[in-house]
């Protein structure tokens, strides 16, 4: 051995050696240095130059690559003006290498440098990313590849998926959280009443808005661009017609996930989060955010003489607005059907039939679990049909066609139990959790006493409150543990949204009907209404983060914190009182939002700060003369319960207006008020009605009452918004505006103190 | 000279600036195809084509700050026309009218490839070769595969295939050496061969699906017979419905252990289960 070696490595070598045998008394261990330097960087996707983060110069990060047993040493020069770190996703490593900043470690201060060191004890496809607030929207995630000690032959390609947005990540969690329609209008899925009423769904729009739900969508960001390893469209022309290769794909998108489909024929999954399954054959699989799969794709052989053709792998995007592709192979390029756009008004009639008017899923009796009945199939064309004609010939989604049946309620009762399974439904096989087993048997301990841990996944979009059992991070106490016991969860999704819920540090079995054979995780993809059952051995020591790996969702306060009995104090963490805020910081942070309409009447206009409870807003009514008035109301409130409909609040009112001399204003009550200016302090509540109407009684410290129903934004079509609102103080409103651009609308409003106007609206 | 050229240009193709044009042979056989390339090349003052039928080319104009040749070709193949750089996509080629199914030359076929992948996964290398051994051997293979052909016309509630497909089961059925037959394979085979010639001829005449599914449930018990009698060089599931007939419960052979039902086709297609293996 010693011969091949040339001398100066032959003593690097030993010399490092020797350090770990001093050192960490650890044989037969290989260090594997890299060296990250976190830098700003400009990129162009879209033909607008913006900021992103680079490490050593590129997006994605670069793949890290290690063999089980090798020991890695990863430093981390932070070259940015702000705080980093980086998380190693699905790794097992000791607690204050796990990379949450104020929970494992603190922050990585601008222009310092950061070590992680930890031993590589297991194999299989990971990935790395920032898990500093937003940060891995913009350039922080790449490939972390650990080998077996004998990888098999076949070629391997490591992919990591994402998304850009040219807008800053900032700013698409604020649009978020005050609610914005702007996202839907680029994705062309607004699904307003003249749509509604144009393909004949007006009655399922009603329902939806009686039901206090806005338009559904299967993801909440619209994207500029999507990308394999940083490309849109990329090509390996290295492999020839007959080859077989291994694609190792980690979806590091924020908050997107990607139906993979393949050009060439079936692709055969061979591992899941990096744990090995049994191989098995699908035309297509969903990748959650944040999870990893390895699939096995072959180049077809052509007849000899013939060219060779590349095939194209597609990544769509769930909400099927874009897709990215890479070309395996050479020659003309073969490519894959596009995933035709989503059926909106279907998707809508199936959360209708769902939703309770408490807001409340109800699963119809279903015991939905792990991705088999997947109730967007309403929405897939390639599933359930293209958009019905005219001809109303089937009231169903399916087409019952040539079907010859004598007894239509045994067909309605197997059709039923079938409707929303799509392996049933068509010819094409999409990969769900309950096919995945383990070639292994990965029974947990026996002996060990069972914790059962039992969570609801919860939240809404008004808000965008995202939470467990109605609490966010900084909400709940920690989940105590201990070393030595077996955990379970059972975690039931109560919300509208689907989340990827990822724990940290540990691999999850999933129950998923394979007995000893239960596929090993370390996220799970739960669908609305869907309850999965996970178990894991506690075997580690720390603070061990669990959370939703939609980004958006984790920063709104979708986690917990799962903490280890009696574990010794983390050296990274000396102080974690102040480590503990600054986590809880996260969840707490106010949105602004504002609104001004610049009318030939007056000038009307809102602000807003809100966070996941508390609501400061105000609201003015300037007039351009005296007689018009000049009005401003301001409310602070809590938002109570889980879907946020109610909301106490206190306020203050302050208003002049020149009035003629016998000129009285009563109201409903008779109660009158004759003052030019009034200034008042109120208490009042808001309540969300059905049709999303906001009613609101308020009373004043001159002893005047007011109620108001309100409902602002109805979407009358794609662009165009309507407002109204009337009062016990003789007072209405009514407005239409046309949205141009994210920032800018126009609007024609009445307005029973400063009549009809028209004028431009700011909003942000 | 050079000016009034300048001037042609421009005023010919005055809505799409910094122009380029180039000819590319796009596949299409007819009037269709070329409004279908001429409608997916076509974008409002960024690109055109015009695809001349007879000399299968296309003069491809276009704004090259906006788009590029390889975007515009990449559409006219989702549309459903093989091109010099991308291939359409299967489903965009089937929908294609009738008269627009050109012959797609530069298209290698993936479901050959597909079937040889299918195989290595079921069954280990050793498998692998006696199987190919005996394929040759097994003088049944011919119709088992045509009975295949026909049963996944009808998981795909095709009647027109399903016919096409029992013309080669008909001829398959005919084309068997019965001296090449094991004894016992042999004796079956004399007893089924009437009734098997019989549904196949049947499946064939027809379109309508609830006929050839009546034809299909005798045809499939007559063939578990005649497979049974002698070790597949294959493996083989015998496959069970309980609704199908109206209750009365219909069976199927499958080279897949999955279940895709032939009696309904999209309906109920995972209705059913495996009750026994043939190998």
């Amino acid at each position: 051995m010693m011969d091949f070696l040339k001398i100066p490595i032959y003593r690097f070598l030993a010399a490092a050696a020797m350090l770990i045998i001093i050192s960490e008394q650890v044989y037969g261990q290989k260090i594997v240095r890299y060296d990250l330097y976190v830098k700003d960087t400009t990129v162009n996707f879209t033909g607008t130059p913006k900021r992103a983060i680079a490490v050593n110069g590129q997006i994605p990060m670069p793949t890290l690559t290690f063999t089980e047993g090798d020991t890695a040493e990863i430093y981390v020069h932070n070259e940015l003006d702000e705080e980093t770190s980086l998380h190693w996703h699905g790794l097992f490593l000791p607690n204050k290498y796990d990379g949450v900043p104020n929970l494992t470690q603190m922050p990585i201060k601008p222009h310092t440098t950061h070590l992680y060191r930890f031993a590589i004890i297991q194999h299989g496809t990971h990935w790395y990313h920032s898990h500093t607030e937003l940060q891995e929207q913009i350039g922080m995630y790449g490939s972390m590849i650990l080998n077996k000690k004998k990888e098999p032959t076949i070629p391997t390609v490591p992919i990591i998926l994402s998304e850009w947005t040219d807008m800053k990540p900032k700013n698409v969690h604020r649009m978020l959280h005050n609610a914005s329609d702007w996202f839907a209008i680029k994705k062309g899925a607004t699904q307003s009443y003249s749509e509604a009423i144009s393909q004949g769904y007006f009655k399922t729009k009603v329902g939806n808005e009686w039901k206090r739900m806005t338009a559904m969508d299967v993801s909440d960001v619209y994207y500029d661009r999507f990308l394999i390893n940083g490309k849109n469209e990329s090509q390996l022309s290295q492999f020839k017609p007959g080859d077989k290769v291994r694609l190792r794909i980690s979806n590091g998108g924020a908050s997107t996930y990607f139906w993979l489909t393949y050009a060439g024929g079936k692709m055969t999954v061979v591992a899941n989060d990096g744990n090995d399954v049994e191989p098995v054959d699908v035309d297509r699989l969903i990748i959650a955010v944040s999870e990893t799969y390895d699939i096995i794709v072959t180049i077809p052989a052509v007849t000899p003489g013939s060219a060779p053709t590349a095939y194209e792998f597609l990544a769509t995007s769930e909400d099927r607005t874009k897709s990215t592709s890479l070309f395996l192979g050479e020659g003309v390029k073969q490519l894959a059907s596009p995933l035709p756009r989503l059926k909106y008004f279907e998707g809508m009639k199936m959360m209708n039939g769902m939703m309770k008017m408490n807001g409340d899923l109800d699963d119809m009796g279903m015991n939905m679990s792990l991705n088999q009945m997947d109730m967007n199939v309403v929405m897939y064309p390639e599933i359930t049909g293209a958009l019905k004609s005219k001809k109303k010939d089937t009231g169903k989604a399916m087409d019952m066609g040539n079907m010859k049946m004598d007894d239509p309620k045994k067909v309605d009762e197997h059709a039923g139990h079938n409707m929303y399974n799509s392996n049933a439904l068509s010819s094409i096989t999409t990969l769900n959790y309950a096919m995945l087993q383990s070639p292994e048997n990965t029974s947990l301990p026996k002996d060990a006493p069972v914790k059962e841990l039992r969570f609801v996944l919860t939240g809404n979009m008004n808000q965008y409150v995202w939470s467990m059992d109605n609490k966010v991070v900084s909400e709940r106490d920690k989940i105590l543990i201990k070393k030595g016991e077996n955990v379970r969860m059972v975690i039931y999704n109560n919300s509208m949204m689907r989340h990827p819920m990822h724990l940290h540090g540990h691999d999850f079995r999933v129950l998923n009907g394979k007995g000893v054979n239960a596929p090993m995780k370390n996220i799970i993809d739960i669908m609305p209404m869907e309850t999965d059952t996970l178990e894991f051995a506690a075997t580690e020591s720390g603070d061990w983060f669990f959370h939703c790996h939609i980004l958006y969702h984790m920063m709104s306060g979708m986690g917990a914190v799962f903490s280890y009995e009696n574990s010794p104090a983390n050296p990274e963490i000396p102080n974690p009182r102040l480590a503990q805020r600054k986590l809880f910081a996260d969840d707490r942070e106010f949105h602004f939002m504002a609104e001004n309409d610049i009318a030939t009447n007056g000038n009307d206009g809102e602000a807003m700060l809100q966070n996941t409870r508390w609501s400061i807003g105000s609201e003015w009514r300037l007039g351009y003369n005296d007689h018009h008035g000049y009005e401003v109301e301001t409310h602070l409130g809590r938002y109570i319960g889980k879907m946020q409909w109610l909301m106490p609040f206190i306020g203050f009112d302050w208003r002049y207006r020149k009035m003629g001399m016998d000129e009285v204003e009563t109201n409903l009550f008779g109660q009158r008020n004759t003052k030019d200016q009034r200034s008042v302090f109120s208490a009042g509540v808001n309540y969300m009605l059905p049709m999303l109407v906001t009613a609101q009684a308020e009373i004043f410290t001159d002893g005047n009452l007011r109620f108001q129903l309100e409902r602002m934004d109805i979407p009358v079509s794609k662009r165009l918004r309507m407002n109204l609102m009337v009062n016990t103080d003789k007072e209405y409103m009514a407005a239409l505006r046309y949205i141009f651009t994210r920032y800018v609308g126009a609007t024609a409003h009445y307005d029973s103190d400063m009549g009809f106007g028209v004028g431009l609206t700011l909003n942000y | 000279m050079a000016t009034l050229l300048l001037l042609s240009t421009f005023l010919s193709y005055a809505d799409i600036k910094n122009v380029t044009t180039e000819n590319v042979t796009i596949a299409g056989s007819c009037s269709q195809c070329k409004e279908g390339i001429e409608a997916a090349a076509f974008e409002k003052n960024i690109s055109k084509a015009n695809w001349d039928k007879e000399t299968k080319v296309a003069a491809v104009t276009y704004d090259s700050k906006k788009t590029s040749l390889d975007a515009i070709l990449k559409k006219i193949a989702l549309a459903g026309y093989d091109n010099k750089s991308y291939l359409a996509p299967d489903d965009a080629y089937a929908k294609l009218e009738e008269c627009c199914r050109y012959e797609r030359i530069g298209k290698n076929e993936v479901v050959a490839q597909k079937k040889m992948t299918d195989h290595e996964h079921d069954a280990g290398s050793i498998e692998t070769i006696n199987k190919a051994k005996s394929a040759d051997a097994d003088p049944l293979k011919p119709v088992l595969d045509a009975y295949y052909a026909v049963k996944d016309a009808l998981v795909s509630s095709d009647g027109n295939a399903t016919s096409a497909k029992a013309t080669s089961l008909v001829k398959a059925l005919k084309a068997v050496k019965m001296d090449e037959l094991g004894s016992e394979q042999h004796m079956v085979w004399m007893k089924v061969m009437k009734d098997l010639n019989f549904d196949a001829e049947h499946i064939e005449e027809t379109k309508d699906l609830g006929h050839q599914r009546d034809h299909f449930s005798s045809l499939s018990e007559n063939m578990y017979k005649l497979i049974k009698s002698a070790k597949p060089s294959q493996a083989v599931y015998y496959q069970h419905c309980p609704m199908a007939k109206e209750g009365k419960g219909a069976n199927w052979l499958s080279q897949v252990s999955a279940i895709k039902n032939p009696y309904y086709g999209a309906q109920m297609l995972n209705c059913g289960k495996t009750t026994e293996t043939l190998k």
